[in-house]
């Protein structure tokens, strides 16, 4: 073996490059930040009818649409390769989806018995929004985030 | 710490390239890797043949439905000999003085 610096210089970038472009294919699209902070406001708003026919028809036809996006999305980031998420995401990478799921969950839930207490209007779809509202920007900042995170957990590459 | 050891077979760009993705992946879809690696299909089959001999990749063949599916996966042989092959190379880019972390 006779390898040039400058030769294993250049297989450590394509190295980088490569596994840079595994991680960014599972990059979570924006579009399901939103159509799932649509969800959210769908539910809210026919949470405020208070009418059973309308909850009954609308929370599960949301819910099923929510259960099938992400199941589109899953399929759609996880064509051609899944990425090693236990390894790459590591305890940090899964307590950070743990912290934000919880942080939106609780503004919302918050929000809706804070507004109902002061007897403000729709409450549930003002909450929903709020919590759809930190979603789609959180959203793609979490994505973001945990490409990062990822990106650091390489296997056998320099952090 | 792993032993840094410079590996013959890994080291060609194409098979360097397969193997990079690979380490990344918990599987990968030949289809993937191909369009990654812009190889034919039949030079991607003839480069992961060599690296399934060396056992360094499993190839799982299966159906999508009625469609055939290939998927590569890295072994934790495949695994340690890319590690060892990185920290080979850094010990080669650090020897020269340069820095292994991109600027």
């Amino acid at each position: 073996m006779n390898t040039a610096p400058d030769e294993a210089s250049a297989a450590l970038a394509q190295i980088r490059d490569h596994q840079e472009r595994v991680i960014r294919a599972a990059l979570i699209p924006n579009w399901y930040w939103w159509a799932i902070g649509v969800g959210m406001v769908a539910i809210g708003a026919a949470a405020d009818t208070r009418r059973p026919v309308v909850l009954g028809v609308v929370i599960p036809i949301v819910a099923l649409g929510m259960v099938g996006l992400t199941i589109a999305m899953i399929l759609g980031v996880g064509r051609g390769a899944r990425i090693k998420s236990s390894e790459l995401l590591g305890g940090r990478g899964a307590l950070l989806i743990v912290a934000s799921d919880w942080l939106i969950v609780g503004l919302t839930i918050g929000t809706a018995f804070a507004l109902r207490a002061l007897r403000v209007p729709e409450p549930a779809t003002i909450a929903t929004a709020a919590g759809a509202l930190v979603l789609v920007i959180l959203g793609p900042a979490l994505s973001r985030k945990l490409n990062k995170i990822m990106m650091d957990n390489r296997a056998g590459l320099p952090k | 710490m792993s032993t840094a050891k410079f590996d013959e077979l890994i080291h060609p760009p194409t098979r360097l390239a397969i193997i990079s993705l690979l380490a990344a992946s918990e599987w990968a879809d030949f289809k993937f890797i191909r369009d990654e690696v812009k190889l034919s299909d039949s030079a991607l089959s003839k480069q992961l043949t060599t690296l399934e001999t060396a056992g360094y990749v499993e190839i799982r063949k299966g159906f999508v439905g009625k469609r055939p599916r290939t998927s590569a996966k890295l072994t934790a042989l495949g695994r340690t000999a890319f590690v060892a092959h990185v920290a080979a190379l850094q010990e080669i880019v650090e020897r020269s003085g340069a820095s292994v972390i991109p600027q």
